[in-house]
């Protein structure tokens, strides 16, 4: 082990790190001061975000060729520490609203997001399994932190046994790609296919049980199932959090998995993404229909979202267009951020002490009370939809155009009426917030509001220069073996 | 450059507008003048390169690596309805001064009005498809924005969000055919695809892409069966209807036709359809339009007619049809704005627009009733107005298209519209009154100046019929066409079959105007009767039965059930693998050994375990089945030559029945969950995961696996780490941080336990004392 070793993980250390001694400092906090910990949080998610920056443009790998950096790690490391930021400064004042102020909560985020960061970066299957399980675990606890709120209970539960399944799923898979090449390693995977000395039939079972706890982390129908109950029962800054970071890192591991290694088997491959990616559009898509809460209707909001996603890498196989899956895939996860946190941090500060104020109902007037909040989510709603000018627009165009580019007509025609779909309930909610008589009160924090207009303010001033965020999105290069 | 600089303003103004409003108040409207009337002298600077059917083109990067540009371009086409949205444009804000007075939503409105424009503007003068398309759904939002702004009502709040629906979901499928139209071509300008007629029909995307181009455009200009959002519309204040929903919004569609016809057009899907839709559409509105009293609904269904008319032009193709389709777009813009001005004032002065209760309003409102009559003229297609030059190229374009069908439809059709403009633009002010009818209160200036500008202009452009048409016809009919073709227009052509016609219409239409009373309450029986296989019915259905199906889904796949989420997890996890099984070789079955008696017994035990474990009511049977099982698994092993593995497996059992033993009595009480027909369901999941597992530890079975470690560490642990016991060297040496870890991971988990076991006591007493107090 040598320091470049622990240079190509250094964010992830720093976080992790960062952390532990969180848990530490807190012991000697005395109860009535632990609003600090957000605070402190935050300082090392920067960190993080500072020394990601320094490495950004190197390209190695460290611990054996266990894990890499490359510019793809360095570009989903910086949205992975941003959204970060972003809920830390969503949960300072929810956290003690709500009356759950507890610090684990701030250094459970940054040890999750280390985790993420991990899988990333894992150039190993059993590094990339170590980080989801990394990952997860935190997450787990974070969806039960309301304790004696019955529905945040049973959402850990059911996301913890459902989560330990899929868990089970990519194991066994990475077992199955162990004995189909010999390696975990995806350089040594490669060389393995390359050399044609593979099990064909343990390959494929590999990568058909790693896809599929993969797409259980992106909430991939129909593996999505614990995503709304999750998302309703966790409190709502971690939810907020998790619909965004959790669909990053999966959906970075699985771009680097596929692509890297698994070119070769696109052809048996790709017609189950597809079956899947038009799966998550359509029931993401019309459940959300006649959901009456906020944050339900999030939720399938964000599993149509993987389902365009998933959409956009179903070509992943062919050589020219495999380059914009990836750019595509990152650069609507911008969007997709900043979106998010426009939405997610309206929806925590109209949700009010006793768990009311989570209805769409409740939004009614909130244009003439707040007009700042009601701006921000419309915003993120027309960019859901993707409706210029918005940020998610240029993001489901370039989707579109790369399932379109390679020859998937029918996906791309599913993936526009649902879209259609989707306008409906996006639309109801702005409808609402604008138009329906009300008096929606709304917490005026300082935090919770700068992240609600500058999230959204980026979601539409950055798509009149979508041109800088896509050159980022498509130099990210992958580093292949 | 100058023009692109004015979008750049247009978008400064939508969030200054509301502002700037507010600060000035009433001098406000000058500022807002400026944008339009800057608009216009760009244009004018320009005519004379638009006179020479040249165009002015600039482009700069916006999106390169998904070759999106910033590329405008102003040809003869773009200029024309340039002029018309800016020169309406500047008229509506006047309007809006007197109009919106004192309305509470006044300032934002500003803002919205100034986004539309930009967008409008925008949308005729792109290049690139894609800028295009950006605006073009801009377009959609402000529009929505705008009708929104009467928002009191449950009705107008849902009209509001079905023209969005209408409208971008439409947009949705334009952009679909617009990148289509891009793979085919390869390039996303314009004038680029003009050229490449040929290779797009060819294509075998050229179905699609048609069809998807025109549900988006369709959509827009409210063609049958999509034209039921436009009424709807309504319900946004009159400056917004006289705007989008009749002069120039509404036209996008039919732009959009327009500046594809050299690229798409030429073909027979693309004359079928658009005569077909546009004439379906022609005679729907004119239908509609006879059975509504309300002044802003009769002119709302005549506009569809309107448009149902430019688009079967358009779909005729010839020059003839395309210049009449143009010279129907000015006219219409013009007398259709003035109308909706002059409902708008009748509005603001009687406090109603029902034309059963206005009448006699001539002598209170003396400028807003000449208005009416000069619009009215034009809309009647009276000579000298401009309208009337239109309808006579109307039927001349219909007349030389193949069937004299067309024709037909066309006068029946313009009847209708013309019964409809003699109501509109006649009846609230030469009725007699009666006692219904409401009374008026004079007028502002405001209010009947604009309506009386756009009906002299009418007038001008028909006396004058030269300038009309070389200064602005001419150009655009080239730039649709891509070819040099003279247009002459005049107010006299003798006596034609044309003239007849028109003729014809005006003494059908005179005949249903003055008839009103008697046949509107029949035309509105069919209609009702008609309703409910209505479009717009259709609509709401299909709206009703998404959320009926997306609530039966609900209950199915998202009942909060933990062991449905399980079993679909599970369920299609098997599906999944087993897919790739099927798919892959089968297995090797000839090179398995017949299984040996022995073999056959202990599964038998082990298959009877699990099924009694399944039946069983006492939890005490079931551990010792348990242990039951993992015996024979164990004696499995060792049948294979796997003692050590054996022992650890008997080692195992044996703690864990014992464990198992010792809390028993401290569990609660056994209940059975279920039974019943889901238990099949149960059955049939376990027994597939089973089925999956099995077949694929067989398939694991019968490749034969090579250790690479095992050589390697007998090789080693001698030489590399000087031990000779291997177990040893593996433990401590080889593998000596797995060990750290797993001693790191039993410490942690056993200070884990041991809070549990603190805590668990410590809430216990303070649930106990809890309980106590409430005692």
């Amino acid at each position: 082990m040598t320091l470049s070793d622990f240079l190509t993980l250094l964010p992830a250390i720093v976080l992790l790190a960062w952390g532990v001694i969180m848990l530490v400092v807190d012991l000697f906090l005395p109860t009535n001061r632990k609003g600090i910990t957000p605070l402190l949080s935050g300082i090392g998610a920067a960190a993080g975000l500072g020394v990601n920056f320094a490495l950004t443009g190197y390209s190695q790998t460290g611990f054996n060729g266990m894990v890499v950096l490359d510019g793809f790690a360095s570009f989903t490391n910086t949205l992975l520490l941003i959204s970060s930021l972003f809920a830390i400064m969503l949960s300072y004042d929810y956290m003690r609203r709500m009356n759950i102020e507890r610090s684990e909560c701030c250094a459970l985020m940054l040890i999750s997001t280390a985790g993420m960061m991990i899988m990333v970066q894992a150039y190993d299957l059993i590094v990339l399994f170590l980080a989801l399980e990394l990952f997860s675990i935190p997450l787990y606890v974070m969806s039960g932190l309301v304790r004696g709120k019955i529905s945040s209970e049973e959402a850990a539960l059911k996301y913890f046994l459902l989560g330990a399944f899929s868990s089970a799923f990519l194991l066994y898979g990475v077992a199955f790609l162990y004995g189909a090449t010999m390696h975990t390693n995806l350089a040594g995977i490669v060389s393995a296919i390359q050399g044609g000395a593979v099990q064909t039939v343990f390959l494929m079972l590999g990568v058909a049980l790693l896809l599929v706890g993969l797409a259980f982390k992106l909430a991939v129908v129909p593996f999505h199932s614990w995503a709304p109950d999750v998302y309703q029962g966790a409190p709502t800054p971690v939810t907020g959090w998790m619909s965004v970071s959790v669909k990053i890192a999966a959906l970075a591991a699985l771009l680097r998995v596929f692509v890297i290694a698994f070119p070769s088997v696109a052809a048996q491959i790709s017609p189950v993404l597809g079956v899947l990616a038009a799966l998550t559009m359509i029931v993401g898509n019309v459940l959300a229909l006649v959901q009456t809460d906020i944050k339900r209707l999030l939720a399938y909001s964000s599993i149509a979202s993987a389902g365009y996603l998933l959409m956009a890498f179903v070509p992943y196989g062919q050589g020219e267009v495999a380059s914009d899956s990836i750019a595509a895939g990152l650069f609507y996860m911008i969007g997709y951020l900043f979106a998010s946190f426009a939405a997610w941090a309206v929806v925590a500060a109209v949700e009010k002490e006793d768990g009311k104020g989570l209805q769409i109902a409740d939004y009614a007037g909130l244009a003439r009370r707040h007009p700042w909040l009601a701006v921000a989510m419309m915003i993120a709603m027309v960019s859901y939809i993707g409706v210029p000018p918005t940020l998610g627009f240029w993001g489901k165009f370039y989707l579109f155009r790369t399932a379109l580019e390679g020859g998937l007509v029918w996906l791309a025609l599913i993936g526009l009426l649902t879209s259609l779909f989707s306008a409906y309930y996006y639309l109801r909610v702005v409808v609402v917030m604008f138009m329906q008589p009300g008096e929606t009160e709304a917490r005026r924090e300082v935090w919770v509001n700068l992240l609600a207009v500058v999230s959204a303010g980026a979601t539409l001033l950055l798509a009149f220069i979508p041109w800088q965020l896509l050159d980022l999105a498509s130099t990210a290069f992958l580093r292949f073996p | 450059m100058g023009f692109m600089i004015l979008l750049l303003t247009g978008f400064v103004l939508t969030f200054t507008a509301p502002w700037i409003r507010r600060r000035l108040r009433k001098w406000s409207l000058p500022v807002f003048l400026l944008y339009p009337l800057a608009a216009l002298a760009l244009l004018w600077n320009i005519s004379e390169t638009i006179q020479k059917q040249s165009a002015i083109a600039v482009s700069l990067p916006w999106v390169p690596s998904l070759g999106v540009n910033l590329s405008l371009r102003i040809d003869g086409l773009g200029w024309l309805f340039g002029l018309l949205i800016s020169g309406i444009g500047a008229l509506v804000i006047v309007y809006a001064h007197g109009y919106l007075h004192h309305h509470p939503q006044e300032n934002r409105f500003y803002g919205f009005l100034f986004l539309f424009m930009t967008a409008m503007l925008g949308v005729v003068w792109s290049e690139d498809i894609f800028l295009l398309f950006v605006f073009w759904e801009l377009t959609s939002i402000s529009s929505f924005l705008l009708i929104g702004l009467e928002h009191p009502e449950e009705k107008a709040r849902k009209a509001a969000l079905q023209a969005l629906l209408v409208t971008a979901g439409g947009g949705l499928a334009l952009l679909a055919g617009l990148v289509g139209l891009t793979l085919i071509t390869g390039s996303s300008n314009l004038s680029v695809m003009n050229t490449l007629n040929g290779k797009i029909v060819q294509s075998e995307l050229y179905l699609p892409v048609l069809l998807l181009i025109l549900a988006g455009a369709f959509t827009k200009s409210a063609q049958f069966p999509f034209h039921f959002w436009l009424p709807g519309a309504m319900a946004a204040p009159t400056p917004v209807s006289a705007y989008l929903h009749s002069a120039t919004m509404v036209k996008a569609g039919v732009y959009l036709l327009a500046r594809l016809t050299p690229a798409l057009g030429g073909t027979p899907q693309w004359h079928t359809l658009l005569t077909l839709f546009g004439l379906a559409t022609l005679l729907a509105g004119a239908f509609l339009a006879l059975g509504q009293t309300d002044l802003k609904r009769l002119l709302a269904y005549t506009t569809v007619a309107s448009l149902g008319t430019m688009v079967f032009l358009i779909g005729l193709g010839d020059s003839l049809a395309i210049k009449s389709a143009i010279t129907l777009i000015l006219a219409h813009a013009l007398y259709k704005g003035a109308l909706f001005f002059v409902a708008g004032g009748i509005d603001h002065s009687a406090h109603t627009r029902d034309l059963n209760r206005l009448g006699g309003l001539a002598g209170t409102m003396p400028f807003t009733a000449f208005a009416a009559v000069l619009a009215g003229l034009s809309m009647l297609g009276l000579p000298p107005a401009l309208g009337f030059i239109s309808k006579e190229l109307v039927y001349e374009a219909a007349l030389e298209s193949a069937s004299g069908g067309n024709a037909l439809i066309a006068l029946i059709a313009l009847s209708g519209v013309t019964a409809v403009g003699i109501w509109v633009a006649f009846l609230p002010f030469w009725k007699k009154p009666d006692e219904q009818t409401a009374r008026g209160h004079g007028e502002e200036i405001t209010l009947w100046l604009p309506p009386v500008l756009l009906g002299l202009i009418s007038l001008g452009l028909g006396l004058l019929p030269g300038i009309a048409s070389k200064a602005l016809v001419q150009p655009a009919v080239e730039a649709v066409l891509l070819k040099s073709t003279p247009v002459k227009l005049a107010l006299w052509h003798g006596f034609t079959p044309m003239l007849a016609l028109s003729g014809l219409t005006l003494a059908i239409g005179t005949v249903l105007a003055l008839n009103r009373m008697r046949f509107q309450p029949a035309v509105q029986t069919i209609l009702q009767t008609l309703a409910p296989i209505s479009p717009e019915r259709g609509y709401e259905r299909g709206l009703t039965g998404l959320k009926h199906f997306a609530a039966l889904q609900t209950n199915f796949l998202q009942n909060g059930y933990f062991r449905r989420y399980l079993m679909v997890t599970i369920l299609s996890g098997i599906l999944l693998v087993g897919i790739v099984l099927l798919q892959s070789d089968s297995l090797p079955w000839t090179s398995f050994t017949p299984p040996r008696f022995y073999e056959v017994i202990l599964v038998g035990v082990i298959l009877t375990g699990v099924f009694s474990v399944t039946r069983t009511s006492s939890r005490m049977v079931a551990a010792a089945l348990l242990g039951m099982m993992g015996f024979t698994i164990a004696l499995i092993y060792l049948l294979y030559s796997a003692p050590d593995l054996a022992m650890v497996q008997f080692t195992i059992e044996t703690l864990s029945v014992i464990l198992f033993v010792l809390v028993i009595y401290r569990l609660p009480q056994f209940t059975r969950t279920r039974g019943g027909p889901p238990a099949v369901l149960d059955v049939v999941v376990s027994v597939a995961a089973g089925v999956l597992v099995t077949v694929l530890v067989l398939t694991l079975s019968a490749v034969p696996h090579d250790s690479l470690v095992t050589s390697f560490y007998a090789e080693n642990s001698l030489k590399l780490a000087q031990g000779r016991n291997v177990v040893n060297v593996i433990l401590v040496d080889f593998r000596g941080f797995d060990t750290l870890g797993e001693i790191t991971v039993l410490a942690l988990a056993g200070i884990g336990v041991f809070a549990l076991l603190k805590l668990s006591g410590k809430t216990e007493a303070i649930r106990t004392s809890s309980q106590e107090e409430t005692k």
